[in-house]
């Protein structure tokens, strides 16, 4: 790939790829999945044409963060098994004409909790090692379970991606650098592209279903065996009508209590740290003045001076804890309460609805 | 769309002594995946091809009655006048690089994408039915799939029963046995075919995912357009110009009888107590937002506190980290956008 060719601006996906990686992630879920991607990049659009899942193979973490998932499927995009893996999987299909390009990764969500160490490290691996233009796709499995389709596209930024290189996550670094939580991903738009094949298919599925009844059915048993009264797949999702917001919004308050907790533990550390460092300085100023004094009677004793910075090797200042899990934390909240908010409006219109339903005497009596 | 045929379950082929033989199932189950990677990889033959073929993979049910059929995988060949040809190795590796991702699944067929059964598809059929590396003792399930363009797609799902009068020409025949077959898409698939068929209706055939609320409009909008149709072929049948029936005016009225009854005031009350709830959540998580923020912004902006210990400029002593970097001034907007 050229270095001048345009950035990334936008995912077509095949909705092949899309049903490939739904049936994948639900069928793990709640366990996370992650999968290859392969495609073409077109101008600055990055065309997803097919997918394969990863195998779940057992691994030694070689995180370089002590955290690491105990889920090993989290960071299977980056272990060397899979690597061998992937390489031949995309050998093999290139061979039945599928555009043999690794475009990038997927992974499966459970409520938008997919801002985390492991998933920044695989989309750090792939745009570092594999090919720059890659993506991550990430499908919200219980979101999808709500009624429309999440799928969304991520991509580090390059100033992250300069930063993670380094491990640049000290306040120091960071002040200088200027990043901040919303600078970690860029999201790009999600494109379904269907095949002539794909979109001829959906319609025939239709066509038997829209045409009209000619004779009316004859009894209430054969009407309701009848094809008519079953859901039809591609209307609207009636899911999206459903009332029973309760489990949704409990979960989402768990992920966020869990996020604070998270956050609290972060403080902390950070805490400590500073206190550490507090008594540190205060015992190297201590140490300073002592041997200011010294060197103040050797002079007047004329004795030869003690050097004034062996405190440099008598002391240790700690390091400072990494500040890059609170970031991720941050994002995290801040995905969470985006999907609150995006989520809280979608219902409070159908609330006001059914009110106004079941109410009719305020409208129209 | 298939044509109708009547099928029995009746034991196939020879029965040998000593082995079970396996009654006809079957029931095809195809999920949606399946058929699109079959579409797909028929969109990608080369241009001399008039067909492909490929593995099916899934499961099979306990008793081999329902066989389902989960994903498929392209499988070079070529055909000449006389002869087929199969890449068999590259079938076996696919399979075991495909088995090692899903280890639930295993090989139930193949599928070609045009109607047409000949002497091929029998070798073929054979090589997938047999013993060793194909689904014996189970039969192979044969799926077609025309892709003719201007024609409608047309699947058809066989099994098949060893014919042939004679051992050598037994390798090449087989009676294929049409079988039913149900497309199926489970619950979790609906969500992204609904947003597959969105862009049935474009011309650039594409679309994007529809935010949540997008969805619900949608879904609002079908549900008065059903109501609309309803309500107009009730009074069509008032005015007596469609004929009534008594089983539709049943089927509505248990329709109209799902509609609750409750009280003015209690609507009122619940309905007030849940919105509260839902505005509470969606007020608390922005807080939680702005607080981690505000942390997280303070955590670097009372550095700039520190920036007079490091230089012994300004005798603020704040031991908070204290590196320094930007001069004091910079807190009061950084705080001020937090």
């Amino acid at each position: 790939m050229a270095e001048a060719q345009a950035p990334l601006a936008a995912v077509k996906v095949e909705a092949l790829v899309v049903m490939k990686i739904i049936k994948h992630c639900n069928q793990t879920f709640p366990t996370t999945a992650t999968g290859a991607l392969v495609g073409m990049d077109v101008e600055g659009t990055l065309e997803i044409t097919n997918s394969f899942p990863f195998p779940v193979v057992e691994m030694p973490t070689e995180s370089h963060f002590d955290n690491a998932a105990p889920n090993p499927a989290a960071s299977a995009p980056r272990v060397k098994a899979n690597a061998a893996y992937q390489a031949e999987m995309i050998r093999m299909v290139r061979e039945v004409n599928v555009d043999a390009n690794n475009v990038g990764w997927y992974t499966s969500a459970n409520m938008g909790n997919f801002v985390n160490m492991n998933v920044i490290e695989n989309q750090f691996f792939y745009q570092k090692d594999m090919n720059e233009r890659t993506v991550a796709l990430v499908h919200d499995v219980s979101r999808s379970a709500q009624g429309s389709l999440s799928l969304r596209a991520f991509r580090l930024s390059a100033k992250f991606v300069e930063a993670f290189k380094d491990n640049k996550f000290n306040s120091e670094e960071l002040q200088k650098s200027g990043l901040r939580y919303q600078d970690i991903f860029d999201e790009l738009p999600v494109e379904i592209h269907n095949s002539h094949l794909i979109t001829s298919f959906i319609h025939q599925l239709q066509c038997p279903k829209s045409s009209g009844p000619s004779d009316l059915p004859p009894s209430l048993s054969a009407l309701e065996a009848s094809p008519f009264t079953k859901s039809n797949v591609f209307s609207p999702n009636f899911d999206n009508l459903s009332l029973s917001i309760d489990p949704y919004l409990e979960k989402n308050c768990d992920l966020l209590l869990d996020s604070i907790e998270n956050h609290n533990t972060e403080v902390n550390n950070y805490q400590y740290y500073q206190r550490v460092l507090g008594r540190e300085q205060q015992k190297i100023n201590n140490w300073k003045q002592k041997r200011t004094q010294e060197n103040a009677t050797r002079a007047a004793l004329k004795q030869p001076l003690l050097p004034e910075d062996e405190w440099q090797r008598l002391f240790k200042l700690p390091a400072e804890p990494s500040r890059l899990e609170s970031m991720l934390n941050t994002r995290q909240v801040d995905q969470f309460s985006r999907q609150v908010d995006a989520f809280v409006s979608a219902t409070t219109g159908k609330m006001f609805a059914v009110k106004g339903n079941l109410l009719p005497g305020e409208v129209a009596k | 769309m298939a044509d109708s045929f009547l099928h029995l379950a009746r034991p196939l082929g020879p029965v040998s002594v000593g082995t079970a033989p396996t009654t006809a199932p079957l029931n095809v189950v195809i999920q949606p995946q399946a058929v699109f990677a079959i579409l797909d990889h028929s969109l990608r033959r080369n241009a001399d091809q008039e067909r492909v073929i490929g593995t099916l993979l899934g499961t099979r049910s306990e008793d081999g009655g329902e066989v389902e059929v989960r994903s498929a995988f392209a499988v070079g060949h070529s055909e000449a006048e006389d002869q087929v040809e199969v890449d068999m190795e590259y079938h076996k590796q696919m399979l075991a690089l495909h088995l090692k991702a899903n280890p639930r699944e295993v090989l139930v067929g193949w599928y070609a994408t045009a109607s047409e059964l000949n002497t091929f598809s029998a070798l073929i059929q054979n090589f997938y039915s047999g013993q060793g590396d194909g689904t014996w003792p189970h039969p192979a399930v044969h799926l077609t799939v025309s892709t003719e363009a201007g024609k409608d797609l047309e699947t058809r799902a066989y099994i098949s029963a060893p014919v042939g009068v004679t051992a050598e020409r037994a390798a090449d025949s087989a009676a294929f046995i049409p079988v039913p077959y149900e497309l199926r898409y489970g619950e979790a698939d609906k969500s992204g075919l609904e947003a597959i068929a969105n862009a049935k209706d474009t011309e650039e055939r594409s679309t994007s995912i529809a935010t949540d609320v997008e969805a619900l409009e949608r879904a609002i909008e079908e549900v008065l357009a059903m109501i609309d149709r309803v309500s107009r072929y009730v009074e069509s049948v008032i005015d007596e110009e469609a004929p009534a029936s008594t089983a539709m005016g049943q089927f509505l009225l248990n329709a109209l009888a799902l509609a609750p009854k409750v009280e003015p005031a209690d609507i009122e009350k619940d309905f007030n107590n849940h919105i509260q709830d839902v505005l509470v959540v969606s007020y608390l998580a922005n807080t939680i937002r702005t607080q981690m923020e505000l942390s997280n912004r303070l955590a670097t902006a009372q550095l700039t506190l520190g920036g007079g210990e490091s230089t012994g400029a300004e005798g603020q002593r704040n031991q908070r980290g204290g590196k320094g970097g930007r001069p004091r001034q910079d807190r009061a907007p950084e705080e001020a956008r937090a």
